[in-house]
């Protein structure tokens, strides 16, 4: 179908003023894949729609949401009050705001697929330094838009999650007092905090959507790796984007839609884990429910934060859980990409990923003295993982590479 | 093949956590009591509403339930006349609001009573918390809290709501009822905190049965053009 | 690449998920589309209850009737035989060109008041034109309304935007910019003076 509307006379006339027929060729029927990617090499085009959903649901959600701490009658405000009316009175409203809040789940699931993947491959290492740090800082920028996210239902856990977090950056030397207030826009989390983080949340998915142009550009200049994590340069060892992974791509997305969908039509709080039974809960200034936990896509983070007994110290140490995810290219030296022939790192590489899964185990719980200690082993491993990668290369021993794949 | 190893066990950690997170679900440490409820079952939601009203709203408020909402969700489409009795002079559009004002509860009881719009979505258990708090009272076995104000199934068990079935001391032939009541308005309350959850699963049916097709063609799709790459 | 490849399938199974994609998408516009419309709450809120007889004879009042602005005129005797005589000025003196000016009420005597009791006139009151808000300038001639009016003004609404004029009964007056006379709005007496209006 490409085919025939790149041979109609609308199409040259567009052509000719804007290059089209090349940027079609050169990104898609004649941009080179390697003809061996597996299906973890899905979650790339997922998190895009994803994205995609995440920003249409949210511009519909915004023409009813209010952004406002006002009380109205029981406890509620006009914000909570405006997102019940989403729920029962604008037409279709509940789906949307499921899809919105599923959404936001499935993105981070989706994310965290295609990090793993390219931490299993090796797809950071060189030439793909650059392409994995603009990775990093859309996670960063994802993380920041669900953190103001949440925080617009105005319910319990909406309020003092976002107390707690702000309470974070308060804990910083010299600048973490003025940077508190300049988040919450006054003492403590309040109307004007509310306001600001609406206006920060339709932001930041902008600033995702321009950044993720510029994965996908980086993406297009090195080209993928593969499985094999090996350089691909024969000819027939490659194939066109177009229809290949068009199609494997759609397929994906088919078998994703099954899940979300279902998620959406059958369990859309997820028992909790999507929704907070919480956060149906009015926000209250002055009373902090029970148990309060961030939703399960940061928890690895808080566990982090929580194993240090001294608090700038977790702080630090959660910051620098994200940020050596930047370095993770310049620390790994090792010249092998794929795990497939590096055994000592595909041991570690998993172990790390167990590690990930039982940090967010560990924030979820409630904190007792026996996961507070299984929690600091793991932050011990999650760290010692990076800092091991840069003495491995000394000790281990990679099997040999194939010469094609 | 490997891939797919990978990519179920990625699916089976949300579901690893989802079981244990269930299994967190009482934190008050005593387990709720079952009961059975069916958003879905017009006669039992109906009958929950009369205890709701009868009983509950004497006290608590659900304010995002309209009267005319009554008349319109087909769970309960009561009719126009039934309306108009419930709801004496507020206006159809108006939410279910009580006639205690916040302030004399404050006198009464010592708190306000919460709003019961959300309510199954609002506490862990659901259904079966309301279910268990209702016909949860009981004679505190220490006989520190009074007769009225020992629940066995609130958190610290000390309740400030006075026991609205009368189930405390109740005769035995009156429990079949009692249960019933209880069943019956958590029905209700479950309805009303999600109103369109049974247009969502209906949806959700034709939602599911339309993917299951598109995501076959385009795996035959799939299988049939990489049928040019050689392996 | 091989060469015994069936297009004709190949076709076959690109037609039928291009048409089930586009199905899909289509299906994905409907919830989206439909959460623009009005929600329930807002239909909910569709009618209007007013007393007619708050309005002092001779007095005009904008009330609201689905968020838009409805005018309720007390029209006195004089007023009323204001409405005769200048057919000729008019672009549609009986209130038939559309639905919207008419009303099944309406029977050949009390087709010129506009009115189901022609004292209280009820219409909708944005102009035809372009929606402004008419001003009420109810007394005949330019005596009091200088030559903001015609010589011969009968009586009725000027509109500010545009010059759009209406005599007392909000029939449109020739060479207004708006097409036609005020909108009336479904609305029944339940009493003596108590009208619902939608």
């Amino acid at each position: 179908m490409l085919n025939s509307i790149m041979k109609t006379k609308l199409f040259a006339w567009v052509d000719q003023r804007t290059g089209a027929d090349a940027i079609i060729k050169s990104q898609l029927t004649e941009y080179a894949v390697p003809k061996n990617l597996n299906y973890m090499w899905n979650f790339g085009s997922l998190a895009l729609l994803v994205l995609v959903l995440q920003i249409l649901t949210g511009i519909f959600l915004a023409m009813y949401y209010k952004p406002s701490a006002a009380f109205t009658s029981g406890g509620y405000t006009v914000a909570f009050d405006s997102v019940e009316r989403i729920m029962r009175d604008v037409n279709f409203g509940w789906l949307i705001r499921y899809m919105h809040a599923v959404g936001a789940s499935a993105f981070f699931f989706v994310v965290y697929m295609h990090i793993g993947r390219g931490l299993y491959y090796g797809s950071y290492k060189g030439p793909r330094e650059l392409l994995w740090i603009i990775g990093v800082v859309i996670l960063l920028i994802m993380q920041g838009a669900a953190f103001f996210g949440y925080l617009l239902p105005w319910g319990q856990m909406s309020f003092w999650g976002a107390t707690v977090i702000t309470n974070l950056f308060g804990a910083l030397p010299v600048i973490g007092e003025y940077l508190q207030q300049v988040l919450r826009g006054g003492f403590a989390v309040g109307d004007p905090t509310l306001n600001r983080f609406f206006s920060l949340h339709y932001l930041f998915p902008l600033l995702l959507a321009a950044i993720v142009g510029g994965h996908v550009h980086a993406l297009h200049v090195v080209h993928s790796n593969n499985p094999e994590g090996i350089d691909v340069h024969n000819a027939e060892e490659k194939i066109n984007f177009h229809p290949y992974y068009t199609v494997k791509d759609a397929f994906g997305v088919g078998v994703f839609l099954l899940f979300y969908c279902y998620i959406v039509f059958f369990n859309p709080q997820m028992g909790g884990f999507f929704i907070e039974v919480d956060n149906y809960v009015p926000a209250n200034n002055l009373q902090t429910p029970p148990h309060i936990a961030p939703v399960w896509y940061l928890t690895p983070w808080y566990t982090i934060l929580r194993s240090f007994p001294d608090k700038l110290l977790g702080v630090v140490a959660m910051g620098a859980s994200l940020g050596i995810l930047f370095l993770l290219p310049f620390l790994d030296r090792s010249k092998v990409r794929s795990s497939r022939y590096r055994p000592i790192f595909r041991q570690m590489v998993v172990l790390f990923f167990v590690t990930v899964i039982i940090l967010g185990y560990c924030g979820h719980s409630a904190p007792t003295p026996t996961l507070k200690l299984v929690g600091q082993i793991a932050t011990a491993y999650y760290f010692a993982f990076f800092i091991l990668l840069l003495f491995l290369p000394k000790f281990e021993k990679t099997k040999p590479l194939p010469d094609h794949i | 093949m490997k891939w797919m190893k990978v990519f179920l066990a990625a699916m089976a950690v949300p579901a690893m956590l989802f079981a244990s997170g269930t299994a967190f679900a009482n934190e008050g440490g005593v387990a709720l009591k079952p009961v059975e409820v069916d958003p879905a079952d017009q006669a039992q939601i109906r009958r929950g509403l009369t205890v709701f009203t009868e009983v509950c709203m004497g006290c608590h408020s659900a304010k995002y339930v309209t009267y005319k909402g009554l008349i319109d969700y087909p769970e309960i489409a009561i009719t126009r006349e039934q309306a108009d009795e419930l709801r004496g002079d507020k206006p159809l559009a108006a939410g279910m609001i009580t006639d205690l004002s916040p302030e004399d509860a404050t006198v009464s009881y010592g708190k306000v009573p919460p709003d019961l719009s959300l309510i199954t979505s609002a506490r862990r258990g659901g259904a079966k918390y309301v279910y268990s708090i209702l016909t949860g009272f009981e004679h505190d076995p220490h006989g520190k809290v009074p007769d009225g104000n020992f629940n066995e199934y609130f958190p610290g068990h000390r309740i400030a709501m006075p026991d609205p079935l009368g189930w405390l001391d109740h005769d035995k032939s009156d429990e079949a009822e009692l249960l019933q009541q209880a069943q019956d308005v958590s029905a209700f309350l479950t309805f009303i905190s999600d109103p369109h959850q049974n247009e969502r699963r209906h949806i959700g049916m034709f939602v599911m049965g339309f993917l299951l097709l598109l995501t076959l063609v385009l795996y035959l799709l799939k299988r049939e053009v990489w049928k040019d790459v050689k392996h | 690449m091989s060469e015994q490849v069936d297009q004709s399938k190949r076709n076959m199974l690109f037609g039928a998920a291009g048409l089930l994609g586009g199905v899909a998408a289509l299906a994905a516009a409907v919830p989206f589309v439909g959460s623009m419309l009005p929600a329930a709450d807002t239909l909910a809120a569709s009618k209007t209850e007013f007393d007619v007889g708050t309005v002092e004879s001779g007095q005009l009042v904008v009330i609201q009737w689905q968020g838009k602005p409805v005018f309720v005129v007390n029209r006195t005797k004089e007023l009323l035989a204001q409405i005769d005589g200048h057919d000729e000025m008019l672009k549609d003196p009986e209130s038939r060109e559309i639905e919207a000016v008419s009303a099944a009420w309406m029977t050949d005597e009390n087709r010129k008041y506009r009115a189901i009791k022609p004292e209280y006139l009820v219409v909708v009151a944005s102009c035809t034109h372009l929606g402004c808000i008419p001003m009420y300038k109810a007394t005949k001639g330019r005596k009091d309304w200088g030559d903001s009016v015609p010589e011969d003004w009968p009586g009725g609404w000027h509109c500010p935007c545009h010059g759009s004029l209406y005599d007392i009964s909000a029939r449109v007056i020739n060479d207004s910019p708006a097409p036609h006379n005020l909108h009336l709005m479904p609305y029944k007496y339940t009493g003596e003076t108590s009208v619902v209006i939608g």
